[in-house]
């Protein structure tokens, strides 16, 4: 499956079979809403970059 | 209760250390008056889970003692807070107001607690949050959720719910918050009250149940900006246990929120919250007015998009947070309230490569909002669209999919972020902005934000409960 498409409900019950997670069918329901808003919006993250655009996890004072 | 209660009780930190060090009050007088007050109106907002009384009325007789003999350890001797449920306590039940933590006693103090202890501050007890600082308030956890005291039908903002409520509700002088994506900032704006996430790195979270490592900040809440100020002098310092502790120059932020405003250039995002509530426009259109009459220069600037700021958030927060939780969503998922623990499963299914292009976006975000600052102090930006949320069943699992948050831009970029109150809607609930500053220039966010309250009559209205 394509990391960066909506998958259907069908689709993603199989990708939740793979997670190592128990699931109920209503946590599978709530997760496909939750994963389908979450990659719409993620069309806003580039996705390619140069390696010196790697982030540091730290501010530091003399920045 | 007395008159003199009560009036102990709506002290400032500021006031009441004054007060304490001219021995015209007692840190026992003050801690007495704090319990009287908790016991008679706490069921009506629940905002504490534990309250510590006899540790309480134990620090303060030792902190009377000190300063009997004229030893004052700093700002918070002999001031009475109260503490999010997600800092660990030595010998007291640290729950995360969660199930599994409901019968949890550390063995050792959060370093933030050992600061505020060896700073004399009075600790009352723990208060309650939104589940390891993240689900929303259900009614499936183990302890009721907090309501805001200003109208206790709705929410008081998350996740440090309690700390909001406890704090407006005049239960404690100040409070421990935590943010990682607003979480002090929520509650201090829908409660009134002041609130600051630091810079990251500037407060140490060791000792803190954590939500997303690379996010998470410690922070003080407060009724004014002076005090959140004062709470930080003993917060703030290196620890070599966080790994994001820096090593940052000793400033004192209650001095600078005495500092004059005048020539202070001002960043006005005002792009980013168009669509907010008209009292909320007017709110912050009055704000700008005040710090322009205070000397400020204030100008309109143009920001990255809202939204980028709040989905690079999110992934970080969802992926990290799963990381942390996994074991525990997989071994005893039901455990969990049913919307933490979805919030906690989601993290499962994105991919590596999502996660790593999220943190390099967050890079590029804070290259971009230093750009855009560039030639300015700091950022004057909305803290909320409006109102708070009535309590409702079923609340929403995924609530950040419908509206961006204002709150998430400074914790991508990592800036102090400091919310405060401009003033009271026509539905009567506070209403309130940011003021954002440079990596690790509080200074500067206390100086305009002390000045602003100053100017203004908000601090004078408090929530009869």
């Amino acid at each position: 499956m394509d990391d960066d498409a909506s998958p259907t409900l069908e689709e993603f019950r199989a990708r939740a079979a793979l997670s190592g997670l128990p699931l109920t069918p209503e946590d599978i329901e709530e997760l496909h809403k939750g994963y389908v808003g979450l990659v719409r919006l993620m069309v806003r993250i580039p996705k390619k970059w140069d390696w010196a655009a790697e982030p540091p996890q730290v501010f530091r004072a003399d920045e | 209760m007395s008159k003199r209660s009560s009036e102990l009780t709506t002290l400032t930190i500021a006031q009441a250390g004054d007060l304490l060090a001219r021995r015209e009050i007692t840190a026992t007088a003050l801690t007495e008056a704090f319990l009287a007050r908790i016991a008679a109106v706490d069921h009506k907002i629940a905002s504490y889970i534990t309250v510590t009384a006899d540790l309480a009325r134990r620090a303060a007789a030792q902190a009377d003692r000190e300063l009997g003999h004229g030893v004052r350890r700093g700002p918070l001797h002999g001031i009475p807070i109260a503490l999010k449920d997600i800092y660990e306590t030595e010998g007291v039940l640290t729950t995360g107001h969660s199930h599994l933590r409901k019968d949890h006693v550390p063995s050792v103090d959060a370093e933030t607690v050992r600061r505020l202890k060896a700073g004399g501050a009075i600790i009352l007890g723990k208060l309650a949050t939104h589940e390891f600082a993240n689900g929303a308030m259900t009614p499936d956890q183990p302890f009721p959720a907090a309501k805001n005291p200003w109208n206790t039908a709705y929410q008081p903002g998350g996740s440090s719910s309690g700390s909001g409520a406890a704090v407006a509700a005049g239960l404690c002088m100040g409070a421990m918050g935590s943010d990682t994506g607003g979480s002090i900032r929520n509650p201090a704006g829908f409660c009134g009250i002041a609130g600051i996430k630091p810079t990251y790195g500037l407060v140490s979270r060791c000792g803190i149940f954590p939500l997303a490592f690379s996010l998470d900040t410690a922070g003080p809440m407060t009724w004014t900006v002076e005090d959140s100020a004062l709470m930080l002098d003993v917060l703030a310092g290196y620890d070599p246990n966080d790994q994001a502790s820096a090593k940052a120059p000793k400033v004192d932020y209650g001095a600078a929120s005495h500092r004059s405003i005048k020539g202070m250039r001002i960043a006005f995002a005002r792009g980013w919250h168009e669509d907010a509530t008209p009292d909320t426009l007017k709110g912050i259109d009055e704000a700008v007015r005040v710090l322009r009459d205070l000397g400020a220069i204030v100008e309109e600037v143009v920001f990255p998009d809202l939204w980028d700021y709040h989905i690079c958030g999110r992934v970080i927060i969802t992926v990290e947070a799963h990381a942390i939780h996994r074991q525990e969503v997989i071994e005893t998922p039901q455990s969990f309230g049913y919307t933490t623990r979805r919030r906690f499963q989601l993290g499962a299914f994105l991919t590596a490569e999502q996660y790593v292009s999220a943190l390099r976006f967050r890079r590029q975000l804070q290259l971009d909002t230093r750009a855009a600052m560039r030639g300015y102090d700091l950022i004057l930006a909305a803290n909320q669209w409006g109102p708070p949320e009535p309590f409702k069943e079923p609340q929403p699992i995924f609530h950040f999919l419908d509206k961006a948050s204002f709150a998430m831009p400074f914790n991508v970029t990592g800036q102090p972020a400091l919310t405060l109150c401009c003033g009271f809607g026509s539905d009567s609930f506070p209403l309130a902005f940011q003021l954002v500053g440079r990596p690790f220039d509080e200074a500067s966010v206390f100086a305009a934000g002390a000045a602003f309250e100053r100017a203004t009559p908000w601090r004078l209205h408090r929530p009869s409960l």
